[in-house]
């Protein structure tokens, strides 16, 4: 009787497991369930809220008057840069117009939300954030932060949402050339947490180390032009048809504290 | 025990069981750490009489593949058949000293972590990292700590 009880616990992992790999029936099973577990990250993450909450209070008044000065000359700085930006847009547009060309410049409706833990799992690379649903989250939306693309959406409660980064090897997104828009797909490395590689780039295409990828927005999965890495190694001879180019993600995931969430074009 | 009792004490391990394998660690530790559901699962197998152990396991494993965000399965399938190994030595447990439980509990660590990569291997490409073989090591050295804490838990 005991071994009929394994047998039929297996079966049933086994049938999950076929389930959940080549169908997406229980998607809305695993959110709900998710749902109902999301006070463990409550408890998880109450020991850093309140060691945040006591740094707050216990931050002395000149280290935040300093901290609000270094802030002020950089929102400063990012407004000069931004006054060259509007330029570029402006200029863009008028050639766009000239060109009749459909093509925008993006202005997307951006989430600020904060890391509260980098990696549950001992296989795969994410981070949870505190924003969910309730703050208008959807699984698939792109996450960046200061220097480049993070990860996107792959798990939302009401409360929290969990991001794999792009260092993950099982996750794929669409690029780009920054310099000649030849395109391919990276996906994470698995012997290397913090590199990429871009598959699918046919072996005479024009690509130098140094090089720039960004998101190619193909498929409308993610919005196109946000920077993901820079080439630092080109191979020809693992492949017979394709290039093999690592890519050094340009944000560093190991000081993550804020990322942004796209949540779509505003109107 | 009454049935209850057993019940009752299969929650809480299984709530901090969960908690514990939520905590983010630093990478590599991450990776080396015990598989935290296996010696506290095998805590409750051992110590309380409780049915429908393989029933638990599966329940158990889908939870922990939820909160990892894995294939759901992959945690159940390698908790069910490495505690079905341990209720197999269930009886010698009781009568073993502290090094012997050890020895069972990273066998039954070892069985998890090759339904684990298994399962990892046959959905996914295998994402292997050498630190990963420490786990089984960790689980055991860990599992004296994890059977004081667990046996004031169940006083």
């Amino acid at each position: 009787m005991r071994l009929v009880k394994l047998l039929l616990a297996v079966l049933l992992s086994i049938i999950l497991i076929l389930l959940d790999t080549r169908f997406s029936y229980l998607d809305n099973f695993k959110r709900f369930t998710l749902t109902l577990l999301s006070p463990i990250y409550i408890i998880v993450d109450f020991p850093s809220q309140v060691i945040d909450w006591v740094n707050d209070k216990g931050a002395d008044n000149e280290n935040l008057i300093s901290e609000n000065d270094y802030l002020k000359g950089q929102l400063i700085e990012l407004k000069a840069r931004l006054q060259t930006y509007n330029n570029l847009a402006l200029e863009n547009q008028k050639i766009s117009a000239l060109l009749d060309s459909s093509y925008e410049i993006p202005n997307h409706n951006v989430l600020l939300a904060r890391v509260k833990s980098i990696s549950q799992s001992r296989l795969s690379n994410k981070i949870v954030i505190d924003k969910g649903s309730n703050d208008g989250l959807a699984l698939s939306q792109l996450v960046v932060a200061s220097s480049g693309v993070v990860g996107q959406v792959m798990q939302v409660t009401p409360l929290f949402a969990t991001v794999r980064l792009i260092s993950d090897p099982t996750q794929f997104m669409p690029v780009k050339n920054s310099r000649n828009g030849i395109r391919g797909i990276t996906k994470g490395i698995a012997s290397n947490e913090k590199g990429m590689i871009v598959e699918y780039v046919p072996l005479d295409s024009d690509v130098k180390v140094g090089d720039l990828y960004l998101t190619s927005g193909i498929g409308n999965s993610y919005p196109s032009g946000y920077l993901l890495g820079r080439v630092t190694s080109i191979d020809n001879s693992l492949d017979p048809s394709f290039l093999s180019i690592t890519l050094q993600p340009s944000q560093n995931m190991d000081q993550l504290e804020m990322v942004l969430i796209i949540k779509g074009k505003n109107d | 025990m009454t049935n209850s009792n057993h019940l009752a004490l299969l929650v809480k391990i299984s709530i901090i069981a969960l908690i514990t394998c939520a905590i983010s660690l630093p990478s590599f530790l991450e990776v080396a750490s015990p598989f935290w559901l296996l010696p506290f699962f095998s805590y409750w197998v051992i110590y309380s009489n409780g049915k429908n152990i393989y029933t638990a396991a599966f329940i158990l494993g889908i939870l922990l593949d939820i909160i990892e965000g894995g294939t759901l399965g992959q945690n159940a399938s390698a908790l069910v058949l490495s505690s079905a190994f341990i209720l197999n030595v269930k009886k010698s447990f009781f009568v073993s000293n502290l090094t012997t439980q050890q020895v069972y509990i990273f066998l039954g660590s070892i069985i998890y972590l090759i339904i684990f990569l298994l399962v990892h291997q046959l959905t996914q490409d295998l994402n292997f990292k050498w630190l990963l073989l420490l786990s089984p090591f960790t689980s055991a050295i860990l599992w004296p700590l994890i059977r004081y804490l667990l046996a004031k838990l169940k006083q």
